[in-house]
């Protein structure tokens, strides 16, 4: 079984338009919030985490952040390798706006068009988890010799169907994202482009061990503890690792009522001493099928050149865990989390060399 | 190289016209609310598995399930919806494919790995499962409620000690009753005829 290497990452989120403006962002306590509005007696104003470039042609924004994060991951190097799109919408912000059709095939083809890309192309869609588990469909690719290298790319841009949705399943907060927060009150959903190039031939500081993707049909909007430790064992199996390795886990708490309070319980049945944790979702907001890359992008950026998140929001001391206010001082093993619509729940392992 | 046998199919191109009745059946009661897309799925998995003899699967085997359109009937009702006004919860849900995968998860009574790719021919789909999935298999899906639908699934078991009398077919060719065994390798995807 070959390696598989984190050699390249690029990240449009709302904290910046690349991962050194994102990283900047977040040491000086993050940015503004924006808004979002809906039509009708039902709809109304929510708190959004945009990134920061224009709104206007979906799928000319889309375009431009797709080359311009990819571009920072170095993609153009292995364009004949393997793309896995993961996402939630596809391009349905540019159905909304009358300038692209509800076809998967379509949608594929308009990326890779976008990215000159040669190789085979994967639109993976496990709604949030959808960049975990591209992360590992890709490493198996790569473990099993299929393809050389993949660039995992998780789009998750403006549209209206997402928001109402999440707004009608009353799962969005009024004010804020507050991770493992005693306040906690919903969502605060996001837009990320986020692109994670993976090699087995280009050794770098992040080797991705293993991961695991447990669904569990029990709860369709939410996750179960059962298996939370599941998708725990199956990945630390995976990976060829104890708990008791894990220095770091990077948890969903997206602020979510109960979300947060299932992540936290099968925190405590799966490790017997918590490891360090740290949540983005306050600085970046939930962005979806990109959200997996986008924060892994985060991450280990933030660990290579030290930066990390400050929580406003007092903490839930009820939940038996609690958010890492530093960067722990050594950190080789890092677990990286999302649980999502579908009863999935998905997490990968990370070894830093 | 890899060589999987199938070991149960259900390959409704398009389902009988009482595909409902038959999943009511299957299910012990209509289902509710879960959308056209999950019903056809649903209908597919779920006879496949009763073909292979199974009530559910084992916990290392993984599901795979592609479509080209995906949730296009409920996509569009949401879309329209929200002209005016939020759109009702359970018709958010059902614009998601993978609510699927965890509908049928929840009546299988299993948990384990599953997902769904999108837009993908078969035969990637089945590379890319086949680089994943370990000596339980998986139940490979392929979806899709346009022109009269398609539920198309199969069971499919690693298997290594079949050698010979495999040829090259295209890549839709897999969901097919005259097939016994299919083969991964290098030149491409291969299939062995029943015998």
């Amino acid at each position: 079984m070959k390696p598989v290497y984190l050699a390249g990452r690029g990240l449009a989120c709302a904290l910046g338009l690349d991962v050194q403006a994102s990283l900047a962002a977040l040491r000086q306590g993050g940015v503004a919030t924006s808004r979002y509005s809906l039509p009708g007696a039902l709809g109304g104003s929510f708190p959004y985490r945009a990134i920061p470039c224009p709104r206007g042609d979906w799928n000319e924004r889309a375009r431009d952040l797709v080359r311009r994060v990819a571009a920072e991951a170095g993609a153009q190097q292995i364009r004949s390798g393997a793309l896995f799109i993961a996402t939630s919408s596809f391009d349905i912000g540019g159905v909304e706006q009358g300038t692209a059709q509800m076809d998967y095939t379509s949608f594929s083809g308009k990326v890779a068009g976008w990215l000159e890309w040669s190789g085979p192309v994967y639109v993976i869609n496990t709604a949030c988890t959808s960049s975990l588990n591209a992360l590992i469909a890709a490493q198996a690719m790569l473990n099993a010799g299929e393809v050389q290298d993949a660039l995992v790319l998780g789009i998750e841009l403006d549209n209206q169907l997402t928001m109402g949705g999440f707004a009608a399943l009353q799962l969005l907060s009024p004010g804020s994202s507050k991770p493992f927060g005693a306040n906690r009150d919903g969502l605060v959903l996001g837009e990320a482009v986020a692109a994670l190039r993976l090699s087995a031939h280009d050794p770098a500081q992040w080797q991705m061990l293993g991961g695991a993707n447990v669904v569990d049909g029990s709860q369709p909007t939410g996750a179960s503890a059962a298996a939370v430790v599941s998708m725990y064992q199956r990945a630390l199996a995976a990976s060829g690792l104890a708990a008791n390795e894990i220095d770091l886990i990077k948890v969903q708490a997206a602020g979510s009522p109960g979300n947060d309070a299932v992540e936290a319980q099968g925190l405590l049945e799966a490790f017997p001493k918590i490891p360090s944790l740290v949540s983005f979702k306050a600085a970046m907001g939930h962005t979806l099928g990109a959200s997996g890359a986008a924060e892994i992008a985060l991450l280990t950026a933030c660990l290579e050149q030290g930066a990390w998140p400050k929580y406003e929001a007092a903490a839930d001391t009820e939940l038996g865990v609690v958010l890492a206010a530093s960067a722990p001082d050594r950190v080789r093993h890092v677990l990286a989390t999302i649980l999502g619509f579908g009863g999935s729940h998905a997490s990968v392992i990370l070894e830093r060399a | 190289m890899k060589t999987f046998a199938i070991s149960g199919r259900c390959i409704a191109v398009p389902p009988s016209a009482d595909w409902r009745e038959q999943l009511a059946q299957i299910l012990g009661a209509k289902p509710r609310r879960i959308g056209i897309w999950a019903e056809l799925g649903l209908y597919g998995a779920l006879r496949c598995l009763v073909d292979a003899g199974e009530k559910t699967l084992p916990a290392e085997a993984q599901i795979w399930l592609g479509s080209r359109r995906g949730t296009y009937v409920a996509t569009d009702i949401v879309l329209k919806q929200l002209r005016e006004d939020l759109p009702m919860p359970l018709a958010f849900l059902q614009t998601q494919p993978s609510q699927l995968l965890a509908l049928l998860a929840a009546q299988m009574d299993w948990k384990g790995h599953a997902c769904f790719v999108a837009g993908a021919e078969p035969e990637a789909i089945l590379r890319l499962a086949a680089a994943q999935a370990g000596e339980d298999g998986m139940l490979l899906g392929w979806l899709d409620e346009m022109d009269g639908g398609v539920s198309s699934w199969l069971r499919l078991r690693p298997c290594e000690e079949v050698t010979g009398g495999f040829q090259a077919v295209a890549a839709g060719a897999i969901f097919s009753t005259q097939i016994s065994h299919l083969r991964l390798d290098n030149t491409g995807l291969k299939v062995r005829p029943v015998a």
